[in-house]
């Protein structure tokens, strides 16, 4: 990805694209993807005394000034108020059309004079080049027709399409910049500045230079910059940004609070945890930012026919002059090419996709979503079927160790030597070790060289012996012995739908052999079920594949009620298994979690991961939800369809607009002015489409609150409850 | 010439509700340093602005009028009868809703919130913030600027004018309306922009209401030219265009 794709807009925080420029505000530098955008930043953020801000202002003043009174002396000498006897003042009234418009079209065209140059430089031809070319041409036919006493004068038009385009540009950027107010806030976790206590002293400083220990004042309604604890105050907070639910949530001394929340109603003196740019909000900030910058399939190729257009345009617009110059006066042949002109810029397709995707990405974001990229919404709408991994998706993934089956050792011995081994993995299997061999007053034995072996189990060495744990297969692979009556055993326990693990170690640089099986009880999440329902219910296929063995697979399966499972996969199985389902269905969704997962949710069309243990910006999956995030899935596949849904209807209605209304000019139907206040009507109404998105509904728990409480109590003291690999 | 008299009275009546509003832009434009002149150019320039608005509107309604009214036919005497019919319903039909909406502005003026929020919409707010950052400026174009954006600041009153100024049928009519209405606003702008509050409230409210008469008296007899029958609306008709 170049530079270039990452810079937004300043104003409504779209890429800047191919027609960005820059240009200072309050004397910073400040990159815009279009003049309008341009004019509406300056207007809102441009302080009382900046003279650029007033000066666009001005000029729109200034401009609407002459070109309103060349439009009303123009309709006054078309409806016939100078005839019979005020003829004589004709010639004067026509000198003094000149005299406006001559200042008009300097005043509204400069700008996109600018633009076009500044296009034309780096080897484009910009859309606005139309426009000025179909204003110029009515304004300088206009000019000889006034001094060479004849014809009739068509100043009222070149004004009024220079007029209405850039109002129209104004007026968009106007509904980008409401479209961008959900994104402000995320992206605000770069900008950010914290009140940051120092030697007594109260500094405001950027949250990138914040370093963990330092005390960060928060005052009632702002955002809390950073992680850390709190040391003075008391407080509500809402986290809506990182868990997705937006509520108030109590917060006292001692009680840690997360980074993008807002601090409701006391003031705070937070002990910060880590440094500023390390906290998730920063991490979604900049995961927003990159989403942003990229663009769908659906996109590039409508920016690939907006690049084509205008030299077509210009083709059809000489083809309209000298179709109808052999039939009509140069005049009127000349205003039906105008028209092509005018009515032919490609504003609303280029407008169409990216809008949807800015408000779809930022309310998504909102909730603790966040996209990816845009073109992962898109192929979320057009998913059929969804497959769900089971531990940790489906099921709490917060197993409960219930029984070990030893041969010939010592609970205690397995537990230590496992806890310390475990302590290395994040997986959700591993906690429960820990807080077995802790529940048991036992401490784990430190472990070295420890392997993480996806899909199997881990390994690593413990007092200088060799040690494993994991699936039978791992004890096999290693060449280790697995007793049979340890086996029959966990066959047992594997039967009863439980989760089981080995363990075995060497002892002496003889051969190890498989010492104990543990067993775990997982339990599907509350929400599962109805989450799977509500899935259905949008005409979705779930399935579940479990890298699990089958007893696990099917408890679990039919508690939630999924459509089909297969179990016992390996990571390579899993992408097996979505190849299939991907000829049978078409576009495959895959939930999971982060990284074990990692294989199967890069392979599926959209990989969805539910809470991320990792570091964001290694996430392989193009959605991320937010721990315990479940719930919102539903949701976030309505809002990809109806983004889907909005982007198709604009470019619907952009294309077809654009064939009638050329079909129209072409055919000399259609008023030059009537074009260009039509063309601009198109961008705006492509945006207000677009912004319909704002007002569908928010998610809402499928349970109820106490449920949803139920889950944050359980989610409050482990904030990284992500599974990462299954040990079978 | 009574009609426009009319219309320059009710925009006369009509600026001191203006004054709650716009007088606060003129008080904001203020005076210029370098003098009394200065000043006053600085405050004709911002109403010269806010009246080309208004003309604009009038003229663009009155166009709107005329095209709706005018045959675009003029071929055999059978379609002229045909399109005659039709005109006179199309002409009718714009009395009545100009008039419809004049009467629910003037009813704005007397405290009822009929249509509230047609006037309070997107662009408004848009439009407002932007003229803050005009306000402060020097040079003579600023205050132009500035008037021509204030003009399209959503107004009952001027909504109320527009109409009727398309119910005038009539480019030229339709433009003199909102000059006349225009050139009633004058003397209350300008005194705000020199003297500052003059007037206490009550008195505004008084004159507010008047204002709010005048319209209510101008939709209904606007309303009369689409109801009633042809031969009063006649009479009305010959009142109306004395120009």
């Amino acid at each position: 990805m170049t530079p270039a794709h990452d810079v937004l807009c300043r104003h409504c925080l779209l890429p800047v694209g191919r027609r960005g420029f820059t240009r200072a505000v309050n004397g910073e530098g400040c990159q815009f993807c279009c003049y309008g955008c341009c004019i509406a930043y300056q207007v809102k953020s441009g302080s009382a005394d900046a003279s650029e801000a007033a000066w666009f202002l001005v000029r729109l003043g200034v401009g609407s000034f002459l070109s309103m009174n060349i439009m009303l002396f123009s309709l006054l000498v078309y409806s016939g108020a100078f005839t019979g006897a005020d003829r004589k003042v004709l010639p004067t009234i026509h000198l003094l059309l000149w005299g406006l418009a001559t200042p008009a079209v300097l005043i509204l065209g400069e700008p996109f004079v600018r633009e076009i140059w500044s296009q034309a430089r780096r080897g484009r031809l910009s859309s606005s080049a139309l426009i000025v070319l179909g204003s110029l041409a009515a304004y300088t036919y206009s000019t000889l027709a006034v001094f060479q006493r004849g014809g009739h004068l068509y100043f009222d038009t070149a004004t009024m399409v220079l007029m209405l385009f850039t109002l129209g540009r104004y007026l968009e950027a106007a509904g980008r910049a409401r479209a961008s107010r959900d994104l402000a806030p995320l992206l605000a976790a770069e900008s950010e500045l914290a009140t940051v206590i120092e030697a007594g002293q109260e500094h405001r400083r950027p949250v990138r230079e914040v370093r963990a220990g330092m005390l960060i004042r928060v005052k009632p309604g702002e955002r809390i910059p950073v992680d850390g604890v709190i040391v003075e105050g008391r407080s509500h907070t809402d986290d809506a940004v990182i868990t997705g639910e937006s509520r108030q949530i109590a917060k006292a001394i001692g009680a840690s609070v997360l980074a993008g929340s807002i601090n409701l109603d006391g003031p705070l003196l937070i002990r910060s945890s880590g440094a500023g740019g390390e906290s998730r909000w920063a991490q979604i900030c900049r995961s927003v930012r990159e989403a942003l910058g990229q663009s769908s399939r659906t996109q590039r190729i409508a920016d690939r026919l907006v690049g084509a257009f205008v030299p077509i345009v210009l083709a059809l617009a000489g083809l309209t002059l000298i179709y109808w110059v052999q039939r009509l006066p140069l005049d009127e042949a000349m205003l039906t090419a105008l028209s092509v002109l005018v009515v032919a810029c490609p504003c609303a397709v280029g407008l169409a996709a990216p809008m949807a995707h800015s408000l779809g990405i930022g309310q998504l974001a909102q909730h603790g979503c966040l996209v990816r990229s845009p073109g992962a919404l898109e192929a979320l709408a057009g998913s059929r079927l969804i497959a769900f991994d089971k531990t940790g998706t489906l099921t709490a993934g917060r197993p409960q160790l219930v029984d070990i089956a030893s041969d010939g050792v010592a609970e205690a011995e397995v537990l230590t030597r496992l806890a310390g081994l475990e302590r290395h993995s994040e997986h959700g299997l591993a906690r429960a070790i820990a807080l077995a061999a802790s529940s048991r007053g036992l401490a784990p034995i430190a472990a070295e060289e420890v392997q993480i072996l996806p899909g199997r189990g881990l390994r690593g060495v413990v007092r200088g012996d060799p040690v494993a744990a994991g699936s039978a297969a791992l004890m096999d692979e290693l060449g280790w012995a697995l007793p049979p009556a340890l086996f029959a055993r966990a066959e047992l326990m594997a039967a009863s739908g439980h989760s089981v693990v080995f363990v075995g170690w060497s002892e002496n640089a003889l051969a190890g052999r498989a010492r104990a099986a543990l067993s775990f009880d997982d339990t599907p999440l509350p929400e599962a079920r109805a989450t799977v329902d509500a899935l259905r219910v949008l005409g979705l296929q779930v399935v579940l594949l479990s890298g699990d063995h089958a007893g696990a697979a099917a408890r679990v399966a039919s508690t939630v009620g999924v459509d089909a499972w297969q179990a016992g996969l390996l990571p390579e199985a899993k992408r097996a298994a979505l190849d299939q389902y991907r000829t049978r269905h078409g576009t495959v969704a895959m939930v999971g979690d982060g990284l074990n997962d990692g294989p199967g949710l890069a392979w599926a069309d959209v990989g969805i991961a539910v809470g991320s243990a990792t570091d964001l910006a290694r996430e392989t999956a193009d959605l991320v939800l937010p721990a315990d995030g479940l719930w919102l899935l539903p949701w976030v596949v309505g809002r990809a369809r109806a983004v889907r849904a909005t982007i198709l209807a604009n470019l619907a209605w952009a294309f077809g607009y654009n064939l009638v209304a050329l079909t129209c000019a072409v055919l000399g139907l259609l008023q030059p002015i009537l074009a260009a206040a039509v063309m601009a009507g198109s961008s705006l109404l492509v945006v207000l489409n677009s912004l319909r998105l704002e007002r569908l509904p928010g998610p809402c728990h499928p349970s109820g609150p106490e449920l949803s409480a139920q889950a944050r109590a359980h989610s409050e003291f482990s904030p990284s409850n992500y599974v990462v690999a299954e040990i079978k | 010439m009574t009609y426009y008299a009319l219309l320059f009275i009710a925009g006369f009546a009509g600026s001191f509700h203006c004054i709650g509003m716009c007088g606060g832009f003129a008080c904001a434009l203020g005076a210029d340093a370098r003098g009394s002149s200065a000043t006053a150019l600085r405050h004709i320039l911002y109403n010269t602005g806010r009246l080309s608005t208004y003309c604009f509107l009038g003229t663009l309604a009155g166009a709107l009028g005329q095209v709706i009214c005018t045959s675009p036919a003029a071929g055999s005497p059978r379609a002229a009868a045909l399109v005659g019919a039709s005109l006179d319903v199309g002409q009718r039909a714009l009395a009545v809703m100009a008039g419809l909406l004049m009467i629910l502005m003037a009813l704005r003026f007397f405290g009822m919130r009929a249509w509230h929020g047609v006037a309070s919409g997107f662009g408004g707010s848009t439009l407002v913030v932007s003229l803050r950052s005009l306000i402060g400026r020097r040079g003579l174009a600023a205050p132009l600027a500035f008037g021509v954006l204030n003009g399209f600041l959503p107004c009952p009153l001027v909504y109320a004018m527009v109409a009727q100024a398309a119910s005038t049928f009539d480019v030229l009519a339709g433009c003199l309306s909102m000059v006349a209405f225009g050139l009633g606003t004058f003397p209350a702008m300008l005194v705000m922009g020199g003297v500052g509050r003059l007037l206490a409230p009550s008195w505004r409210q008084r004159a507010v209401q008047v204002a709010g008469g005048f319209i209510l008296a101008l939709g209904l007899v606007t309303l009369g030219r689409g109801i009633l029958p042809m031969t009063s609306g006649h009479g009305l008709h010959h009142i109306w265009h004395v120009t």
